[in-house]
C-alpha cells in the first residue's frame, strides 16, 4: 500500500486484525501519523485543550449567555503543523481521500454516541464539493444524524464580545433530538460554533450536550 | 495578442482559477477562441495525464451531484475533477516576428563551444540532445547561443529545472542575456506575470499547466528528475512540447537510459576554470547515530566544524534526514551559534542561502535539497552517514560539485564521514577521478 499523505509504500499490514476486524485501518505510513500529536496530561473539562482545570476560553463562555450549555468535551490533536498541512489538504485543496486518515481514531474515541455533526451551509458545501467533518465519519463507519442547519452568515475575525454577541450560527431542522447527544467538529478554535450548536439542541430539547474536536487549535 | 490569449495559448488552465474576469473568460469560450476540456476524462487526470487508479480517487461530490474522481497527483496546482473544467486557447497564432537580443560578455571555453555548436545542430535537425558536463561545466552559458537561435527564428522555447531554487537561479541570468524577451519563471508561489513569454523557466511541475507548447525543450539536471519512479513527468516533458519537437537533457550525472537512448551526445568533464573537480575524502565516524543521541557531535566532525568556522570559510553539512537535522541542530549551535538548518518546506529557506553567501553566518546543516543549484564562493563541504541510501551517486556527485566552482577558489573540502564505506561513495570517486584523467568513466 502507499502512505494516503506521504505516497511512500509501506508493506501491506495484513494482520489478525485486518483480517478479522471491521475496523477502519486507513493506509498511513506511521512517520506521517507520528507527526501528528496527540493531546495528552490534565485537559480542560469543556473542550479538551491541554489545561489545568477549565481553559481561559471556556472561563469565559461561562460567564456569557452559553454558560452551562456544553456540559464537557474532549478532543483528540493539537494544530501542530502536520495538523495544519493536513487540513490545508483536506479543506483547501479538496483532497477527499485523506478523511480517511483519522477514521480508526475517530472510531475508539467516539464509538456509541448520539453524533451531531457540525453542517455547512449550501453554499460553502457546493464550493468545498464535500461535507467535510460527515466524511471524516463516514471513513471512521460512524453512524450520526443531521438536526442542525447552517445560516448564510459569515463568520470572520471577530472580538471575544463580538463573538458572545453574534446572532446564532445554526436552526434547528425540527427533528426531535436524543436527551444526550455529542456535537463533532474537525477543528475547534474559539469555541463559539460549538457553543451555538450546543445551544440550539438544547433549545430543541437535548439535555446533555458533549462537544468532540479532532483538533483542538 | 491580448492578455488572455497570452496567458493561454499553450496553456491548460482550470476555469475556475484564471487570474481574469470570468465574463471575459465565458464570451471567448461562447465564441470558440478558448476551448474547453474536461478534468478527467476516462479516469485520467487531462492536466498531468495520471491515471493510476491509486491517484484517481473517488468521491460523492455535492457541486453536481454525481460520483466524481478527482487527480490527486497534481492537487497542489488546485484540485482538477470530473465536474471541473481545463481551458486552452484554440487556435494559437504563430508567435514570430519578435526582435529578440543577446547580451553576454562572457566567452565560451572550447569545449564548451563545441557543446553548443552541436546542441544548435541537433536542434536544427529537430533531433534530441544529451549534453554530459560535470559540475561547473559552464553548462548554462552553452545553452545561450541555442536559445538565442530559437527565440530569433520565432520558436517557443522552455528551460525546465527541477526545483525552484534551480530555476531562481537562473532566472536572472537569463533575463540578463536576452534582455528584449519576455521571459516568465513558473515554480509553485511563483508571481504572476504579464504578456506572451516565448521563453519559459519552469519547475517540472510546472510543465503539467502547459500543452502543445514548445518547439525547443531543454530539461536541465536530467538526473534529478525520477524519471522511472515518476512517468508522469516525463509523460509532461512530451505533452508540454509540439509534436516533433526536440528535447536537450542536461545533466552532470546521466542515467544510463539517457546515454544510450539519445544519438547525439556532447561530453565536459572539465571545469570551465581548468582545474579538477576535488575528489571526495573518505573518514570514518563510527556509530555517529549514537553520539548524537547522548548530545554529542563525534570529535572528528566537530573539528571540521570548528576549523571552517574559525577559518571563516563557509560550509554545507548535508545529513541523511530531516528528523536528524532536528535533532542535532541544537549541538551545532552550541559549536557555533551562527550554524542554521535548512529543510525543503523551510520558509527561510532562500534567506538562509544568502547569509551565507555574504558571511554572515558560518555554514548551513541540510538535507539533500540544496545539493543542486547553489554557488557559494569558497565553500566546504561535508556529508554525514555518506554510506546512506539517501545519498545516491548523482546525489554525491551534485554535493561534491558545489566546492571549487569559482576561478580564484577551484578547491576545497569535499569530506564523506561515513560508517563503512559504500558501493555507491566508490563509484563516485571513481567517477570524479576518471572525469579528472579527462576521459569517460569506464
Ligand atoms: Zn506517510
Ligand atoms: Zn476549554
Ligand atoms: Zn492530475
Ligand atoms: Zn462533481
Amino acid at each position: 500500500m502507499n502512505c494516503l499523505i506521504c505516497d511512500a509504500v509501506t508493506p501491506e499490514p495484513v494482520s489478525w486484525r485486518t483480517l478479522f476486524c471491521r475496523d477502519p485501518t486507513p493506509d498511513v505510513c506511521g512517520r506521517c501519523m507520528g507527526k501528528f500529536e496527540r493531546i495528552t496530561g490534565p485537559v480542560c473539562p469543556h473542550c479538551g485543550k491541554a489545561s489545568d482545570g477549565l481553559c481561559g476560553d471556556c472561563a469565559m463562555w461561562e460567564t456569557s449567555g452559553y454558560a452551562g450549555v456544553v456540559s464537557g468535551g474532549r478532543s483528540l490533536y493539537t494544530y501542530n503543523e502536520a495538523m495544519r498541512q493536513f487540513l490545508h489538504r483536506y479543506k483547501f485543496l479538496q483532497d477527499a481521500a485523506l478523511a480517511e486518515v483519522f477514521s480508526a481514531e475517530l472510531r475508539k474515541a467516539l464509538k456509541g454516541e448520539a453524533i451531531v455533526p457540525i453542517p455547512m451551509n449550501d453554499k460553502r458545501l457546493r464550493e468545498r464539493t464535500f461535507p467535510q467533518v460527515d466524511r471524516l465519519l463516514d471513513a471512521a463507519r460512524l453512524p450520526y444524524r443531521h438536526y442542525l442547519t447552517k445560516r448564510d452568515s459569515v463568520q470572520g475575525k471577530k472580538t471575544r464580545e463580538e463573538r458572545i454577541a453574534a446572532p446564532v450560527l445554526f436552526t434547528w431542522n425540527g427533528e426531535p433530538v436524543p436527551a444526550r447527544v455529542t456535537v463533532v467538529d474537525d477543528l475547534y478554535t474559539t469555541g463559539a460554533t460549538m457553543r451555538h450548536a450546543a445551544h440550539v439542541l438544547r433549545e430543541a430539547g437535548a439535555e446533555e450536550v458533549r462537544v468532540f474536536a479532532l483538533i483542538r487549535g | 495578442m491580448d492578455e488572455i490569449e497570452a496567458f493561454l495559448t499553450g496553456r491548460i488552465w482550470l476555469r475556475d482559477h484564471t487570474p481574469f474576469q470570468k465574463e471575459d473568460i465565458d464570451t471567448r469560450i461562447n465564441d470558440g477562441r478558448i476551448r474547453t476540456i474536461p478534468g478527467i476524462t476516462g479516469r485520467q487526470c487531462a492536466r498531468c495525464r495520471e491515471k493510476d487508479p491509486r491517484l484517481i480517487a473517488e468521491f460523492a461530490c455535492s457541486r453536481c451531484g454525481k460520483n466524481c474522481f478527482y487527480c490527486r497527483h497534481c492537487l497542489n496546482m488546485g484540485r482538477v475533477s470530473s465536474c471541473t473544467e481545463l481551458i486552452t486557447w484554440a487556435n494559437p497564432s504563430s508567435s514570430g516576428g519578435h526582435l529578440h537580443s543577446f547580451v553576454w560578455n562572457g566567452t565560451l571555453t572550447a569545449a564548451q563551444q563545441k557543446a553548443s555548436d552541436e546542441l544548435l545542430a541537433s536542434f536544427h535537425k529537430k533531433e534530441d540532445h544529451l549534453i554530459y558536463a560535470v559540475c561547473g561545466a559552464g553548462k548554462t552559458e552553452l545553452l545561450f547561443p541555442p536559445i538565442f537561435d530559437a527565440l530569433a527564428t520565432g520558436k517557443r522555447v522552455c528551460l525546465a529545472a527541477p526545483r525552484t531554487d534551480v530555476v531562481l537561479e537562473l532566472a536572472p541570468r537569463l533575463k540578463a542575456a536576452f534582455p528584449d524577451t519576455v521571459i516568465h519563471a513558473l515554480y509553485g508561489g511563483a508571481p504572476k506575470e504579464a504578456g506572451f513569454a516565448q521563453l519559459i523557466l519552469a519547475t517540472t511541475h510546472q510543465l503539467y499547466r502547459f500543452e502543445d507548447a514548445f518547439d525547443v525543450m531543454i530539461v536541465d539536471e536530467a538526473d534529478a528528475f525520477p524519471y522511472t519512479a515518476d512517468k508522469t513527468l516525463q509523460r509532461a516533458v512530451q505533452k508540454a512540447k509540439k509534436q516533433g519537437a526536440p528535447v536537450a537533457y542536461v545533466t552532470a550525472t546521466p542515467s544510463r537510459k539517457l546515454l544510450r537512448s539519445i544519438k547525439n551526445q556532447s561530453h565536459i568533464f572539465r571545469r570551465y576554470h581548468g582545474h579538477p573537480l576535488p575528489e571526495p575524502v573518505y573518514r570514518p565516524l563510527w556509530n555517529y547515530r549514537k553520539a548524537f543521541r547522548k548530545g554529542r557531535v563525534p570529535p572528528k566532525l566537530k573539528s571540521w566544524v570548528e576549523d571552517n568556522a574559525a577559518r571563516g570559510r563557509p560550509f554545507l553539512l548535508f545529513l541523511p534526514t530531516v528528523e536528524l537535522i532536528d535533532e542535532t541542530i541544537p549541538y551545532f549551535q552550541a559549536i557555533h551559534p551562527g550554524i542554521r538548518a535548512v529543510h525543503a518546506e523551510d520558509p527561510d529557506r532562500k534567506e538562509n542561502v544568502l547569509k551565507l553567501r555574504r558571511g554572515e553566518i558560518p555554514g548551513l546543516v541540510t538535507s539533500t535539497i540544496l545539493e543542486r543549484g547553489i554557488t557559494i564562493r569558497n565553500v566546504q563541504v561535508a556529508v554525514v552517514g555518506a554510506d546512506e541510501a539517501i545519498f545516491t551517486p548523482s546525489a554525491l556527485i551534485q554535493i561534491a560539485g558545489r566546492v571549487g566552482r569559482a576561478a580564484d577558489c577551484p578547491a576545497g573540502d569535499v569530506v564523506l564521514f561515513h560508517n563503512g564505506i559504500s558501493r555507491r561513495m566508490d563509484e563516485v570517486r571513481h567517477l570524479i577521478r576518471s572525469y579528472n584523467k579527462g576521459g569517460a568513466p569506464s
